[in-house]
């Protein structure tokens, strides 16, 4: 009997310090976004003369009234909202449409094709970025919808997982739906693709995210202020606005910001954590 | 309904291999037809040529006289069941079953009556409303059958389907399968490895071997009068004793004679054969364990399998060869015996050089 007590004890302390570590490294992570609903809540004058008011009352929603009255943040957020949900979508449709052909279709070429899209994941975006700024000048796609959506959809890294997805699964299953009289398109859709909807969530989710906190294209193909997306709207911000609307103002636009990333969280959490750890690859 | 299926010198080549050569085969409506035969012998490949889920290179497949071989496999009016069974994880098995019957446009009450029908045949109404993941492989499989059923298919065909259950459940599904067969009276096409459920289920029995049919035949023609020595050997458990011979052929029926003097009269007429070498083969049961001195042979006792019902004895004779006989389930004879072997001269089958094969008590 007395073994096992002291191996529940010893486990009981164990958990105890990881957990202490877990709330710590919570902390670090909390503790800025704290921070910034904190400051967001403050008149700009009470911070400029006391740093550390933002521990002590009083707190104000006058920053957010005026967020909503005079930011352009709503409409960085929209911007933001269309280039990165259109993005996840055409992504989402050509991979596994891609990924579909290249892990069941016979076609000449397939493999050359495939280790084209392959050597696609290990160019980095910097290298085509001025040829790319060129041709989308030369086709006015600059400060336009599909010229922030369409540079992303070349997407490698979702072709690769998609075709490894697709052919984890057992041929038989097509097989089945051959018998059952079902076309190539009724299989893909009816029987593949439904099940293919954990890595289409790992996929849609690094999409989304990866689109969301893009910066270096935004900023190059959207030149207008009512282009701006979301993060090139807050760096703009930064630049012309702290010292003069104040550090109070920005940081709600912030909390503005963060609120739909936020959402999505909420929505998708379990398979976040899931495309994080990499178990839903199979 | 039911059809008649006709394979017509059919032939199949995956690249420079060939994987079924110039191969006929007669169906009849309503049989029960298992190919059996090694890995890699072209059984799977046949019956996925059926399927339509493999070309022809060359040959045709006639179901009622009409060439379905040029036909999607969807069109040749046929259900199959696979070895993993192929159930679409994220339907419910209702959905599972539906599905095929949609794709032709079936109305939904048509559907529902069919689905309702068959999962009475096979008792799984219960299980209707759940997903491939919640059942077990027992009820995956009956939902496999099911599936097919429900299509009311000319014919059914199974690739392996008893070969992921456990000992058990294989053999109570493999009796239900032949009372499904018993009510359905449909056409059934039955691959398989496994002799056991060759013999058990099949009308006719079609052996394979390095592409090519060796024979077709009832379970008991193939097993008593096996038409080559691959047949003889691959039917049956355990497999037939075979002992290279020599021919005495002076009297009306031929004498074999073993390399260490041993010789056992057969029932084989001396005129059928002639002069070479040949192979003697003889089933465990029919060499009967008797005091030494009294068979044809004497033998020391290697192993022995006791059965319940009958002990299998493996007997070593004087030039090494093991000779495996058959005593009763009580038999006293212990490992390391020295015993005789009685070979029923009756059952004796002689193999040529080419393989073909002699009966005993052919004329």
């Amino acid at each position: 009997m007395r073994a096992p007590t002291i191996s529940i004890k010893g486990r009981a302390f164990g958990d105890r310090v990881l957990l202490a570590l877990v709330i710590l490294l919570s902390l670090v992570m909390v503790a800025p976004v704290l921070w910034v609903i904190g400051l967001s809540l403050k008149e700009n004058a009470e911070l400029m003369a006391n740093p550390n008011s933002v521990f002590q009352a009083p707190y104000t929603l006058k920053n957010y009234i005026n967020t909503i009255g005079t930011s352009s943040v709503f409409v960085w957020v929209r911007n933001s909202i269309i280039v990165s949900g259109g993005l996840t979508l055409g992504t989402l449709i050509l991979s596994s449409l891609a990924g579909y052909g290249f892990a069941r279709l016979n076609f000449p070429g397939r493999n050359v094709l495939f280790v084209i899209v392959l050597f696609g994941l290990a160019v980095p975006e910097q290298a085509v970025l001025v040829a790319r700024h060129q041709i989308f000048s030369m086709l006015n796609f600059h400060n336009t919808y599909h010229g922030l959506i369409l540079p992303g959809l070349s997407a490698s890294f979702g072709v690769f997982l998609m075709t490894q997805y697709f052919k984890a699964i057992p041929k038989e299953l097509d097989e089945a739906a051959m018998l059952d009289n079902a076309s190539r398109f009724r299989t893909f859709w009816k029987v593949l693709l439904p099940l293919t909807v954990p890595a289409q969530a790992t996929l849609g989710i690094f999409t989304f995210l990866g689109a969301w906190n893009d910066y270096l294209w935004p900023l190059i193909s959207a030149t207008k202020k009512d282009m701006y997306t979301l993060t090139v709207g807050m760096a703009s911000t930064q630049t012309n606005f702290a010292q003069s609307e104040g550090i109070g103002f920005l940081m709600a636009q912030a909390v503005f910001a963060g609120a739909p990333i936020l959402i999505v969280y909420l929505f998708f959490q379990k398979y976040i954590v899931t495309a994080v750890s990499g178990a839903a690859v199979r | 309904m039911t059809a008649d299926i006709e394979i017509r010198n059919v032939s199949k080549h995956f690249g420079a291999m060939t994987v079924l050569d110039d191969l006929s085969l007669s169906i009849k409506a309503r049989e029960f037809i298992v190919f059996l035969g090694p890995s890699g012998c072209g059984k799977s490949t046949l019956l996925r040529m059926i399927a339509g889920l493999e070309t022809v290179d060359t040959g045709e497949i006639a179901i009622n006289n009409e060439r379905i071989d040029h036909l999607p496999p969807g069109k040749r009016g046929i259900a199959m069941v696979f070895q993993s069974y192929a159930l679409y994880p994220h339907m419910s098995v209702r959905d599972n079953m539906a599905f095929g019957l949609e794709n032709i446009g079936m109305p939904r009450d048509v559907i529902d009556a069919r689905i309702k029908e068959s999962a009475r045949i096979l008792e799984m109404e219960h299980l209707l409303e759940r997903k491939p993941g919640q059942l077990s492989g027992g009820q995956r499989q009956r939902v496999a059958i099911g599936r097919a059923i429900v299509k009311e298919p000319k014919a059914f065909l199974f690739d392996e389907p008893l070969s992921n259950l456990d000992a058990a459940l294989r053999t109570r599904t493999r009796i239900e399968l032949a009372q499904l067969h018993q009510r359905l009276q449909s056409t059934m096409i039955f691959v398989t490895h496994d002799q056991v459920e060759a013999m058990t289920l099949a009308d006719r029995i079609v052996v394979m071997n390095n592409r090519k049919i060796e024979q077709i035949g009832s379970p008991m023609e193939i097993y008593d009068r096996p038409a080559t020595k691959f047949v003889a050997g691959f039917v049956g458990a355990p497999a037939m004793n075979f002992v290279e011979a020599t021919l005495d052929r002076s009297s009306r029926n031929a004498t074999a004679r073993f390399a260490d003097g041993v010789s056992v009269q057969t029932e084989i007429a001396s005129g059928q054969t002639s002069d070479g070498k040949y192979t003697f083969g003889i089933r465990s049961e029919d060499v009967g364990i008797v005091p030494v001195g009294q068979g044809n042979a004497d033998g020391v006792v290697d192993v022995l399998e006791r059965l319940g019902e009958r002990t299998l004895v493996y007997a070593r004779l004087g030039d090494g060869q093991q000779i495996v006989g058959s005593d009763a389930g009580n038999s006293r004879v212990a490992v390391g015996d020295k015993v005789g072997l009685a070979f029923d001269g009756r059952k004796s089958h002689l193999f040529g050089e080419t393989g073909r094969a002699w009966h005993a008590g052919e004329v």
